[in-house]
């Protein structure tokens, strides 16, 4: 992750923080932005499940 | 997996670097008060080697190693009424590092009065000798309450364990490890020993772990197998007092485990134990100090105990875990968060503000939330834990058996 999701600062500032975990087989990055203290999780998805419609 | 760059940061403890100096604005235990004698000895704390001693006035002074005259270690030293004096050539100084007198040296110099040894304050406080390396003004000794409590036992065990303090306060937000380590693995060595069935308390499986950044840290709750969000595992749960301590028992036995960067690979573990029953107990004389021991007689780590399962953990890690080699999961979310808040307190600092924690008016007592039912009974909590804990080695431990008055559990071999 090279940018905060929610100011677009830089994450790859000394002060920044992104920590990286799995969660089956989702790909997941904690990242805190030193610039607006943004706490947020970014997921890279193995798959989209989307819900079924009736029919 | 963390970056080598950002696991360096969350690690060097020495002067100079972010986390340095963080740590630096917290007072730290440096000895235990037996430690702080007419014999001047050498501690060492966040890569900074310290001489410790205790005047005839019983002022207690903290030195850095070196003489300021001609660098001999000032361990090498006698105590005076005011003062410690050098070994090599008489230069004697007080707390407050100023020189006091320059025996080799013209009557009338004045030189003494341009020297000084780089000298830290430090404060005694239930047991302990607490120091503050970092920037004047210091801030209050956190005046927590298994400290000051006035009606309850004490009793301090320690060891140096080489590795770095940050594995260890991982540990502090890992719940899971209980079921396992202590459960599974423990059970296993008992198993293995002929010393009966698996452990009762320990075993139990976690259905659901929380983790709270609060006033004093990091609250950290659990729901076990079998039990709900009605009992104090959940309701109330128990602290990782930041940056450095954790705080575990149950009702009447309160433990801080202390964390204490010697430097970036060891570190000074104390655990520092209250007993306090209902009613509270009676006067104690003096607080024993003991060390507990990392290996047995054939030099293997001793494993066959909580604190000690969790030792070799903390130690097998590496001296400083190379955390660009791990694989973490949503079970690790507590030990990400634990690194999340060094990282924004660092930042803190660096900007210049005081980080979490830290306390600038006096105060009494700071009280720490802390279940009283651990594990669904403090009772079963209390007989596993002044067993397989480091309690085992306290020269009080008959006494704390008598004091609570709990039954012999069945699981004893």
């Amino acid at each position: 992750m090279n940018f905060c999701p929610g100011c677009g600062a830089s994450l790859e500032t000394e002060a920044s923080f992104v920590q990286e975990f799995w969660s089956g087989a989702d790909r997941n990055f904690l990242c805190w932005c030193a610039a607006c203290d943004l706490l947020s999780t970014v997921v890279l998805p193995a798959m989209i499940v989307s819900h079924e419609p009736e029919h | 997996m963390l970056s080598a760059e950002k696991n360096r940061r969350l690690t060097q403890v020495g002067p100079g670097t972010p986390m340095g100096e963080l740590l630096r604005r917290y007072w730290w235990p440096v000895a235990t008060h037996d430690m702080a004698t007419r014999v001047p000895v050498k501690r060492r704390l966040l890569g900074e080697d310290l001489v410790l001693y205790r005047d005839g006035n019983g002022t207690v002074g903290l030195l850095a190693e070196q003489c300021p005259h001609r660098r001999a270690a000032l361990w090498l030293g006698c105590t005076e009424q005011e003062g410690l004096r050098c070994g090599y050539h008489g230069w004697r100084f007080d707390e407050s590092g100023q020189c006091l007198e320059q025996p080799g040296e013209p009557a009338e110099s004045t030189f003494k009065d341009r020297i000084r040894a780089t000298a830290y304050p430090v404060q005694e406080l239930g047991g302990l000798v607490f120091a503050y390396l970092g920037p004047a003004p210091a801030p209050e000794l956190p005046r927590y309450d298994l400290f000051v409590w006035e009606d309850a036992w004490r009793d301090i065990g320690h060891a140096e364990l080489p590795c770095n303090f940050v594995q260890i306060m991982e540990n502090s937000v890992d719940p899971y490890h209980v079921e396992w380590l202590h459960g599974r693995y423990g059970s296993f060595l008992r198993e293995l020993d002929g010393r009966g069935g698996p452990l009762p308390v320990v075993t139990k499986k976690h259905v659901k772990v929380a983790f709270e950044v609060f006033e004093h840290g990091i609250l950290k709750r659990r729901v076990l197998e079998g039990h709900t969000e009605e009992d104090e595992d959940w309701k109330v749960g128990h602290p990782l007092v930041f940056p450095h301590m954790l705080r575990v028992g149950a009702a009447g036995l309160a433990t801080f485990q202390i964390r204490v960067p010697i430097d970036d690979e060891n570190t000074w573990h104390v655990w520092y134990q209250t007993y306090r029953p209902e009613g509270g107990a009676p006067p104690q004389e003096s607080v024993p100090v003991y060390e507990v021991p990392l290996r047995d007689e054939k030099g293997e780590y001793l494993r066959d105990y909580v604190d000690g399962q969790d030792i070799v953990a903390w130690i097998t890690q590496g001296r400083v875990s190379d955390r660009t080699q791990e694989h973490l999961g949503k079970s690790d979310l507590g030990v990400i968060l634990l690194r999340k808040l060094y990282a924004e307190q660092m930042d803190r600092v660096a900007s210049g503000l005081d980080p979490l924690c830290t306390y600038r008016e006096p105060h009494d007592v700071i009280d720490l939330p802390m279940e009283k039912d651990k594990f669904g009974s403090a009772v079963e909590f209390r007989q596993l834990w002044t067993r397989e804990s480091s309690i085992r080695y306290s020269p009080i431990k008959d006494e704390i058996f008598e004091l609570f008055g709990d039954p012999v559990p069945a699981w004893v071999s």
